[in-house]
Parts: structure tokens; C-alpha cells; sequence
């Protein structure tokens, strides 16, 4: 019953066996083009619009000059990456409607840049849902208490951290008594707390008051904090508080030192008081890594000459996501890099690199590596903080806020 | 705990002398046009912005800076009255009132458009406290104080001693009865709201003085300025003025027992507990 045409309809086993054979040898073969599985897809979430439209863009600029470095470079394990950049409008309603298009539209392993913490905090559940990794540059500390499961870090101190230093640096100098003033903040217990952990481990005592950020003088609050008989005063408030409250403690006759956070004692307060107000004041900000060489890399790549700690961060995390896909042991997706993540960017006796090319090669040879990048070191701990960042310390002299170090 | 108290009581005084001023002028435009004003806090921010700007333009010293104020917050009260609040006037207190927050977010605004939203302060020194046993007090205060005394005395003198003076207290006590006698209600109400944007504006420049110099400043101490107001007796200006230092006093005692963090709620427990039991307040109401 068999005629010519039907084997087309109906073909021999034989023959299927043959294609298949075919079509196994040439997939084993190293060909290399990079048509085989199709790109590797990423997906950077980033304020384009909005309160953080003043780093959006610079930050989307330097993912894309990444991405378009490593895949001129031979890509990741022999595939192309390919990059999706949505805007989250600075809104965490905004910014769900854009991770549930990355994640479910577009397939990506990583979501990346995040900025707001109201933001991370909204798109993170679908994140970890979706096996999809988020890198952020949020600093609030309820983010990484989340049970995100792994796929989560971020290379922003938290307020902790952030306590922390200022602690240590408070201490400096032979330092006994610190006494911490803040308005009601979010942040105002986890700040503390990482002021008492340095102040303690230094031998140092700690006492605190929390002000209502709204008066007009300070007078009394003042009197509570120097019967505590400080040697440094460290202000976790915002500039108009804190300007109140310098002037305050200046005409209280306190002479020892003043310590504040970098967006508060700023150039503009500095300008709105008299001098001997502030002169002398020491101010803490978390820093870039300047004058490292990746902290270059970043500059030419944004083509600005001093970029701001958000692009420079926005740099680190999209070359540790791809460090870690290169590191390989799995398919090219977020479980992988939350696998890997810490392979690539920690650890003793590795080859430091700075970015994702050269690091590329290195694990390509088998070497093991510790990716330490623009923003600091990135290192992570189990929950996805940052173990150590760069800080900024500077000192008001002469009206002029004067660089004292960056460590 | 004996110096501590004394402290607070020193404190409180100083405190209370800044938010005096500003409370005279909201409980004399209170008594005579029957309305609360709380444009009084935008009327303190452009008497304070004034003042920095004859301040940073032309070096004028403190004086040259409480006439600039005085002069333009007045100047400025009295337009907006006239273009805003005074239509609103027959339909009723409640509507000036609200009317009256309105203007306040606009004329602050405004000042925002045309100086930013950056922190100021004058080019003036800033002294050291002087001690007095184991008591602190502030200089710059102190000269608040004075001010702030000074100035009151001058309106109370104005109000007791001249035409002017009576013909507004008679219609703070009967405008009705005032017409007949043949006082222009138009004006009492024009000098009333001048006065009392003056007022606003010199409590301005001390609170500039004392803090820093930004359009929300009038802003951050209006309630306490009504508070005040309420806790003197409304309509009464040496209420006001003892409303003010007793609001004060209490805020700074309380820091005694009770965290800083708490403290802006002491002067509306004191209000609601004036409400219950002597609401027309400490000194009664038309006690001029």
C-alpha cells in the first residue's frame, strides 16, 4: 500500500534517527555565533522620572555601556546579553506595573537599580515569587529583613552601617561620651544602635534624645544634653532642625565635637548661619570609591567626570549580576546568580577585578574571583546588606566643607 | 533639680516672648474683625524674608530689619485682606477662617516662588549665653524679650490712649453701636489687619533671629501662635501675651518629665483643658 509520497506523510524510524543524531552532534559542537538559546535577558527598574529623576538616566547609560562592553567581549558563556530598561516613575504603583512586565513579558534573570525604598519594597515579593534577582541601591533596613529568600542584595548601607561609622568615628581621638540627637525618623533606632555597638566595643558611653523637628529653639533640650556632659554630639537630623539645634548648642557655649550626616550639614546650611556656628563640624556621607580604577571606568562610561553613588552602584551591581552568571552551574537565571553571587564578590585568596570582562576571563580559566567595584568592595552578608562601604568624611573649615578622608 | 527648674522657667520665657508677638496681632485682628487669622504665619514669613532681604542687601542692623518687616508684612496684610479676605467677610467667620488658610498657603508660595525653598539667616552675630549662677541666658533673647515687651506696650498705649485706639476697641465691642457713633467700621478693619500683619511680621525677624529663615517658618509655630491666643482669651492682647509665656513655661517645664519628643503636644493639653474649664481663657476676652 506504501507509495513514494507517503514516507513524507509518515517517515521511517530509521530516518529520525538520523536527523536526530545530526541535529545533537551539531549542538555539542562549539559554534560561535550566539543564535543557539537566544540572549540572556536583564532588566534594569530605574527612576527615570520623578523624585529620582536626577539619577535615572545616568544610571541606564552605564548599564547599557556594560552590557554593550562585555557582549563585544564574547558575552556571557558564549551568549549575548541583552538589556531592558523600565522606568519606575519614583512610584512603587508605577514600578510594579514595570517589574511585572520585566518579569512576565520580558523573561529577565535580574532586576536591577532599584532606588526608592518604597519602590524595592513593592517590587521585591515579585522578585522572589519569580525567581527573579533584584540588586538595589535602596538604604532602608526593613528591605533586606524581607524574606526575599536569597534573591536580593544591595550595595547601599543601611541606616546600621551607617550608625555604625559613625560611631567608630565619634570614638577617634580618645572619645568617651557620645550623645546622639534626632528628630523622629524611620531610621532613628537602627541609627542608634549601630552608634551604641562602635561606642561600646571602644569603651565609650552613649545617651540619646529625640526632638520634635518642628520648634523654633531648642533651649531646654539643649540643657538635657549637656548635663550629659558630652565630648561628641552627633545630629541625626535634617538641615533646618539641625540648623536650629547648632545654633542652639553654639549658644550654650559647647565647644567639643559635632558630627552630622552629609545631606544635612551641607554647603547651604553652612552659607545660612553665622561661621562659628558650624566651623569645625565633621560631617559622614556614604562615598563612591574615587579614585579607584573601576570608580574611573564608571566616569567614562557616564561620560561625567564625578558620578554620582547611584550610578556608581547601578555599575556594580549589573557587573556582579553578570560575574555570576558567568561563574556558571546552572541555566542563566536568577537562581544562579543568587547561587553565585557571593562566589563572585568575596571571599580570601581571589583575584580581585573590577569589572565584568576581565573577571569573565578569569572564571572562564577556572580562577576564582572577588569582585570589588566603584561603590567599595561588595561584599554581601547572608541577608543581602552590605558588609563594608566607603564612607566620606569631611570637616567644616573655613566655611568651606574640606575632605579629610574616604575610607 | 532646683537649677534644672529655674532653667525651664528661664527657657520658657524666651520661648514664649518669640510666639507673643504674633499672637498679639492674630488676637487683635481676632477681636476686632471677629475672624481667626491664619495668614498670621504667612505674614510672619514675609516680615522674616523682608528683613533678610534689607539685611543681606543693604547691611541694615536689627532695628532697620523689625522696621522693613513691620512695614512690609503690614503693607502685605492689608492688600491681601482687601483682596480676598474682606469679600468673604458676610459669609460668616468660619468662611474667613478657611479663607484665611487659603491665603496662607498662597502668600507662602509665593515666597517660595521668589526666594526658593533654601534655608536663610541673617548676617548678624550670634552670641554666646551669658551665665548667671547656674542659670543660662540667652542674649539674643533677652533683647527678644525686650522687643517683644516693648512692642506690646506700644500697642496696648495705642489702644488705651489714642482716638484711633478706642474707636477699635469700640468696635471690638459692639460694631453695631460703633457705626452709630459714627466710627468708618472700613477703616478700623484696614488699620486692624495693617497692625496685625506688622505684629506677625516683627515676631517673623525674632523667630528668624532665634531659628533659620525659610517660607515654612510662620508655618511651624501658628499653632502655637493660636494656641496662645486661645489660652489668654481670644481677643484679648495681654492675653495673648501671658498665653504665650505660659505656653512657653509649660512646654520647657514638661521636658522635665516627659521626652522632647512629646513636647509640641503640651500646649494642646493645656488648650483643651482651658476649653473645659475656662473657655473664655486666662484673662477673658476683650480684657483691653
Amino acid at each position: 500500500m506504501k507509495t513514494p509520497h507517503s514516507r513524507l506523510i509518515s517517515p521511517s524510524r530509521r530516518s529520525v534517527l538520523q536527523v536526530a543524531a545530526v541535529a545533537a552532534a551539531a549542538s555539542l559542537a562549539r559554534v560561535p555565533a550566539w543564535a543557539q538559546a537566544g540572549p540572556v535577558r536583564l532588566g534594569t527598574l530605574l527612576p527615570l522620572t520623578g523624585a529620582g529623576g536626577p539619577y535615572g538616566p545616568l544610571m541606564a547609560k552605564v548599564a547599557k555601556a556594560v552590557i554593550d562592553e562585555v557582549n563585544a567581549a564574547g558575552g556571557v558563556r558564549g551568549r549575548r546579553l541583552e538589556l531592558f530598561v523600565e522606568d519606575d516613575q519614583t512610584s512603587p504603583e508605577a514600578a510594579v506595573r514595570a517589574a511585572r512586565k520585566l518579569i512576565d513579558v520580558d523573561k529577565v534573570a535580574a532586576i536591577m537599580g532599584t532606588w526608592a525604598s518604597a519602590v524595592t519594597t513593592a517590587v521585591a515579593p515579585l522578585c522572589w515569587e519569580s525567581k527573579t534577582f533584584l540588586t538595589t541601591t535602596s538604604g532602608a533596613d526593613s528591605i533586606t529583613l524581607l524574606p526575599h529568600q536569597g534573591y536580593l542584595v544591595r550595595t547601599q548601607p543601611n541606616t546600621t552601617l551607617q550608625g555604625q561609622k559613625f560611631g567608630a568615628f565619634a570614638m577617634e581621638g580618645g572619645t568617651k561620651r557620645i550623645f546622639f540627637i534626632s528628630p523622629q525618623t524611620p531610621f532613628v533606632k537602627t541609627q542608634l544602635d549601630g552608634i551604641t555597638t562602635s561606642a561600646k566595643k571602644a569603651g565609650g558611653e552613649v545617651s540619646s534624645l529625640v526632638y520634635d523637628d518642628k520648634r523654633p529653639s531648642y533651649r531646654s533640650e539643649v540643657d538635657e544634653i549637656l548635663r550629659f556632659n558630652p565630648d561628641v554630639i552627633i545630629f541625626g537630623g535634617y538641615t533646618p532642625d539641625t540648623t536650629v539645634m547648632l545654633k542652639d548648642i553654639f549658644r550654650a557655649g559647647y565647644k567639643g565635637k559635632k558630627i552630622a550626616f552629609g545631606y544635612s550639614v551641607n554647603q547651604k546650611l553652612i552659607e545660612s548661619v553665622p561661621a562659628e556656628v558650624v566651623e569645625g563640624t565633621y560631617t559622614i556621607s556614604p562615598s563612591t570609591a574615587e579614585g579607584s580604577n573601576a570608580y574611573a571606568r564608571v566616569a567614562k562610561l557616564a561620560g561625567v567626570t564625578n558620578p554620582d553613588p547611584y550610578t556608581v552602584q547601578m555599575y556594580d551591581q549589573i557587573n556582579l549580576v553578570i560575574l555570576a552568571l558567568g561563574a556558571g552551574g546552572g541555566d542563566m537565571d536568577g537562581t544562579t546568580i543568587r547561587s553565585n553571587i557571593r562566589n563572585v564578590s568575596q571571599g580570601a585568596n581571589r583575584t580581585k577585578v573590577d569589572n565584568a570582562v576581565e573577571g569573565l576571563k578569569l572564571l572562564a580559566s577556572n580562577k576564582s574571583i572577588d569582585y570589588d567595584g566603584a561603590s567599595g568592595p561588595c561584599d554581601f552578608t547572608d541577608i543581602g546588606d552590605i558588609i563594608d562601604s566607603k564612607f566620606r568624611y569631611e570637616q567644616v573649615k573655613a566655611g568651606k566643607l574640606t575632605l579629610l578622608k574616604i575610607g | 533639680m532646683g537649677a534644672a527648674l529655674l532653667q525651664a522657667l528661664v527657657n520658657g520665657l524666651m520661648t514664649g516672648a518669640l510666639i507673643a508677638l504674633p499672637a498679639i496681632g492674630f488676637t487683635t485682628i481676632f477681636a476686632v474683625l471677629r475672624y481667626p487669622s491664619f495668614a498670621i504665619a504667612a505674614y510672619m514669613t514675609i516680615g522674616a524674608f523682608a528683613a533678610f532681604y534689607v539685611n543681606s542687601r543693604f547691611g541694615l542692623g536689627i532695628f532697620g530689619l523689625l522696621l522693613a518687616a513691620a512695614v512690609v508684612a503690614g503693607a502685605v496684610g492689608y492688600v491681601a485682606e482687601q483682596l480676598t479676605l474682606s469679600p468673604l467677610r458676610p459669609a460668616g467667620a468660619l468662611t474667613v477662617a478657611i479663607g484665611s488658610i487659603a491665603l496662607n498657603i498662597v502668600l507662602e508660595n509665593i515666597v517660595r516662588f521668589g526666594f526658593g525653598n533654601d534655608l536663610r539667616g541673617f548676617a548678624l552675630p550670634i552670641y554666646p549665653d551669658l551665665r548667671v549662677g547656674t542659670t543660662r541666658v540667652g542674649a539674643q533673647q533677652l533683647q527678644n524679650l525686650a522687643f517683644a515687651v516693648a512692642v506690646m506696650a506700644g500697642t496696648f498705649a495705642f489702644l488705651r490712649f489714642t482716638r484711633f485706639g478706642r474707636a477699635m476697641r469700640a468696635v471690638a465691642d459692639n460694631a453695631d453701636l460703633a457705626r452709630l457713633k459714627g466710627i468708618d467700621p472700613k477703616r478700623v478693619a484696614s488699620v486692624t489687619v495693617v497692625l496685625g500683619g506688622a505684629m506677625a511680621g516683627l515676631g517673623g525677624v525674632l523667630l528668624g533671629l532665634d531659628s533659620s529663615i525659610d517660607p515654612l517658618m510662620g508655618y511651624r509655630v501658628l499653632l502655637s501662635v493660636f494656641a496662645a491666643a486661645v489660652l489668654g482669651g481670644l481677643g484679648s492682647i495681654p492675653g495673648a501675651v501671658v498665653g504665650a509665656l505660659a505656653i512657653g513655661i509649660a512646654e520647657e517645664l514638661s521636658l522635665l518629665v516627659v521626652p522632647a519628643t512629646y513636647r509640641g503636644a503640651i500646649a494642646f493639653f493645656a488648650i483643651l483643658l482651658m476649653l473645659t474649664f475656662r473657655p473664655r481663657g486666662l484673662l477673658g476676652e476683650r480684657a483691653t
